[in-house]
């Protein structure tokens, strides 16, 4: 396995925001590897086992240890197998995660809410400003060249709507013909995957799949890197339809913008898994030059909320994010982001945020409400 | 046991299969006191302390070999404490990192020239007790040549200051009998954390130079052609700001390169006398980064079948072994081959410079050594082979791991560690001294 690759070079420490948060090199990446390199000394210890398999979900999934790694570990691949094995091996040491599981089994959602409700909140809340949204809620029989998936968060977060309403605001504007999932949208299976269950994921993927085709899309859009992660690599979608994220979208769609009448001081934060793992780096920043925004960019850091340590070690998580702020400065500052995910974490920690879709919205209504 | 106690293992050498029993305690501390704190525990146990730094030493002195020990970390100590800009110097933790330093101080146009490829791990007191380098040493010296002073505590909690003109320190006795024995940074460099901790240092800092730079491609019959080349450069304290050698490569990444080549960026007032020295061919800035390129990716190559090892990582050579530079990277060629390795690859810094056990400066090239992993060796055998590397290295005067250093053989510098130990007391990195040498302890943990 790649783990045997690592040379122990050290590179991949200092850098893990996880380290950053506790200083001990068992929560290095590096400290890790080293850990699988020598189990075999170790095994027969089993408490050893069980503090290892709780390390592994101490973990973001930033993936900033990969990319460092000039060794080629796969980290992240590493870091997914080991917390497959470790769920299996000992399932009774992972019960706070069994709610989780039977939420996704059941209702095919992480909160455990009625799937039916999936576009109920949201409807309910942007019907009289959004004429005719309604009709764009997917069933059987509606085709449309994009897709909007949603994902659980902005499908069921109060949290979100500002984010919502601003998207759907900004596809109508662009007269894209669109349709979003609605209540035939299953999780994209990101949290299984991030448990090292690809098998329960799959199922959620493939009817996933199977209404993205019967609606003929020829894209599918997400605002949620998580989302993005898995439509585009583990849904096996058919090779004409293009998985994009909607700064993507809009970036290639907008040559132009009005320019954003900025009153005050902004931070970007671009979030781990759009950049790193998606690799869309240029589109987020190019929106917002397009708009004339001025904004200072964040270390490419992670926000702490991430491969499910919210839930795994939410006082880690927590630590993460404001040790980030306090590093950071971000005080008053507003950061703007484009994940669902990092703006929950930000909220979170009183940090006041806006999805940059938010900012364009208001710059196609000619500056800001 | 605790993971904390087996994960402090992690370090970049080959050594790394530890009896994790033996580590007593495991700390990170924050502050000077929390080091006293945690010297004390291992005095009041009895155990010896080994410090670490970024652990990315490639000789395995920061793994306290097979001694009960504890093992004291300075990853929560990186901080930059103060800078002068104006008299050229910055106030450090042991554990700052070159890169943390130097991304505090560019932006005000200073920066701390050491330049380890580990510099964004290695620490500032673990350079120091490697007496690291970059591959600019041979215009901006070692670590030591870099350090104005360092603060120790020792074994019994006493304090202590060296700088380069002796010690101060609260308890007179020690620095009266310290600077009786005339102990300067020069002897803290490149002491493998055997002296006490350092918890805190005054490092150079220096502005960037304005020189416009020009590059060159040299080509040569064989090693020795090239050691003579180099020698010259030497002599005459050339002016050499970059200087890589491929001496050797593996066909599968050669690339069609003639080898052995050399590739100097220089300034421009110096090309006459340089052609003087040597035929080069100029290289523009796009063939000087790809020639920079092929260098840095060396060490990351892999052939098309098997996995590169540095077994032995590097070669000083120096003097007179540098004119038969050829006939020395022959003898441990066969040597290599005789144990079972296929060669890999033969490149690194020239000029460059290290010192010696004696304190005294060496000027050649630092030639790394790669070779194809073998299938079937044990690691005894593995091992056995390092120990013949060495043996080989002491018979033809060649520096064993110039730049990452391998303190076991160094009779010399050990001689002077002791001498130094009888007067600081004992307890550090202890097995480093053991009377039977560390060779049976390093060789149990590969
Ligand atoms: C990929 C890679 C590239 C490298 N490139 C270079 C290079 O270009 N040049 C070079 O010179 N080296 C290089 N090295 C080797 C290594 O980085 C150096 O030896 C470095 O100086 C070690 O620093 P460290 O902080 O990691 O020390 P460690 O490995 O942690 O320790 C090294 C020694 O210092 C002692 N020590 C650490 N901290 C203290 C302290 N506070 N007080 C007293 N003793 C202490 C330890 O006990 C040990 O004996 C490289 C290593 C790697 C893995
Ligand atoms: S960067 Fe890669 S090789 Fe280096 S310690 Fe991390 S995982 Fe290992
Ligand atoms: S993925 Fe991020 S949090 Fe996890 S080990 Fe790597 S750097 Fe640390």
């Amino acid at each position: 396995m790649s783990y045997d690759r690592c040379v122990r070079c050290g590179s991949c420490i200092i850098l893990c925001p996880v380290f950053d948060a506790i200083g001990e090199e068992q929560y290095s990446p590096r400290g890790r590897t080293y850990l699988l390199q020598v189990m075999d000394l170790i095994e027969e210890d089993k408490e050893l086992g069980k503090e290892f398999r709780r390390l592994l979900f101490q973990c973001t999934f930033c993936g900033r240890c990969s990319e460092i790694c000039a060794s080629d570990v796969d980290l992240l691949k590493v870091w997914h197998e080991q917390r497959g094995k470790a769920v299996s091996e000992a399932p009774e040491e992972f019960g706070y995660l069994d709610a989780l599981g039977k939420s996704l089994a059941n209702m095919m959602n992480i909160y455990g809410l009625d799937p039916e409700d999936r576009a109920e909140f949201w409807l309910d809340e942007l019907e009289d400003e959004i004429p005719g949204i309604a009709d764009r809620v997917y069933e059987e029989g509606k085709t449309a060249d994009t897709m909007v998936f949603l994902g659980c968060l902005m499908s069921f977060r109060a949290s979100q709507m500002d984010v919502l309403r601003s998207l759907f605001l900004t596809l109508e504007k662009l007269d894209v013909d669109y349709l979003v999932m609605g209540a035939e949208e299953f999780c994209c299976g990101h949290p299984l995957h991030l448990m090292g269950d690809d098998d329960g994921a799959t199922k959620l993927r493939e009817h996933n799949k199977g209404v993205m085709e019967s609606a003929k899309a020829k894209r599918v859009i997400t605002c949620c890197p998580g989302c993005l992660i898995q439509i585009s690599t583990n849904h096996n979608l058919k090779e004409d339809i293009e998985v994009l994220h909607h700064t993507q979208l809009f970036d290639r769609l907008l040559e132009t913008i009005p320019k954003y009448k900025q009153e005050e001081e902004f931070s970007y934060h671009d979030p781990c898994e759009l950049h790193r793992i998606c690799n869309v780096k240029t589109e987020p920043r190019s929106l917002l030059n397009k708009m004339g925004v001025e904004f200072e960019e964040m270390d490419l850091s992670c926000c702490g909320g991430g491969g499910l340590l919210r839930m795994t070690d939410p006082d880690l998580s927590d630590e993460i994010i404001q040790i980030r702020a306090q590093k950071e400065k971000l005080g008053d500052r507003l950061v703007l982001t484009c994940c669902p995910s990092c703006r929950e974490q930000f909220l979170g920690a009183n940090l006041r945020t806006r999805d940059i879709v938010e900012i364009l919205a208001d710059a196609l209504e000619g500056g800001e409400k | 046991m605790k993971l904390r106690d087996i994960a402090i293992g992690a370090n970049a050498s080959i050594y790394l299969r530890m009896d994790f029993k033996k580590i007593k305690g495991v700390f990170y501390p924050r502050t000077e006191q929390e080091i006293i704190d945690a010297i004390a525990t291992a005095h009041d146990g009895g155990y010896s302390v080994t410090p670490k730094g970024g652990g990315s030493g490639l000789s395995g002195a920061c793994t306290g070999g097979n001694r009960e020990r504890v093992m004291i970390s300075t990853l929560r100590m990186r901080e930059v404490l103060t800078v002068s800009k104006d008299q050229g110097y910055a106030d450090v933790q042991p554990g700052a990192t070159p890169d943390e330093i130097n991304a505090l101080i560019e932006p005000i146009r200073m920066k701390f020239w050491v330049a380890p490829s580990s510099r964004d791990i290695a620490s500032a007191a673990g350079i120091l007790s490697t007496d690291g380098g970059g591959n600019d040493t041979w215009v901006n010296g070692t670590m030591r040549d870099n350090t104005i002073r360092a603060k120790m505590v020792l074994y019994d909690g006493r304090r202590l200051t060296v700088d380069w003109n002796g010690v101060t320190s609260d308890d007179s006795e020690l620095e009266a009998e310290l600077n009786k024995k005339g102990m300067t940074i020069s002897d803290v460099a490149s002491a493998h954390g055997t002296l006490g901790f350092i918890t805190e240092l005054r490092v150079k800092i220096k502005p960037f130079p304005s020189e416009k730079l020009v590059g060159g491609l040299a080509k040569f019959e064989d090693c020795n052609a090239m050691g003579r080349a180099l020698s010259e450069l030497i002599k005459r304290k050339s002016p050499i700001r970059y200087g890589e050698t491929v001496a050797a490569a593996h066909e599968d990444i050669r690339e069609g390169l003639d080898l052995p080549l050399l590739t100097l960026e220089f300034p421009e007032d110096f090309a006459s006398e340089l052609k003087d020295i040597l035929d080069y061919s100029d290289l523009d800035s796009e063939g000087l980064a790809k020639m920079k390129d092929v260098r840095i990716k060396l060490p990351k190559r892999n052939p098309n079948e098997g996995l590169q090892i540095a077994l032995f990582e590097g070669f000083g050579y120096h003097g007179d072994n540098l004119l038969k530079m050829q006939d020395a990277i022959d003898e441990i060629n066969s040597l290599l081959i005789g144990h079972g390795l296929a060669l890999f690859a033969r490149y690194g810094h020239a000029p460059s410079k290290w010192y010696l056990g004696d304190n005294s400066p060496a000027y050649g090239v630092i030639l790394h050594s790669r070779e194809i992993k073998p299938e079937d060796k044990t690691s005894r055998e593995m091992f056995d082979t390092i120990t013949d590397i060495v043996a080989k290295c002491n018979e033809l005067g060649i520096t064993p791991k110039p730049e990452h250093k391998w303190p076991f053989s160094d009779e010399e510098k050990k001689t002077r560690i002791k001498e130094l130990r009888e007067v600081m007391g004992t307890g550090f990195n202890d097995f480093i001294l053991d009377p039977n040498g560390a060779y049976d302890t390093l060789s149990s943990l590969v």
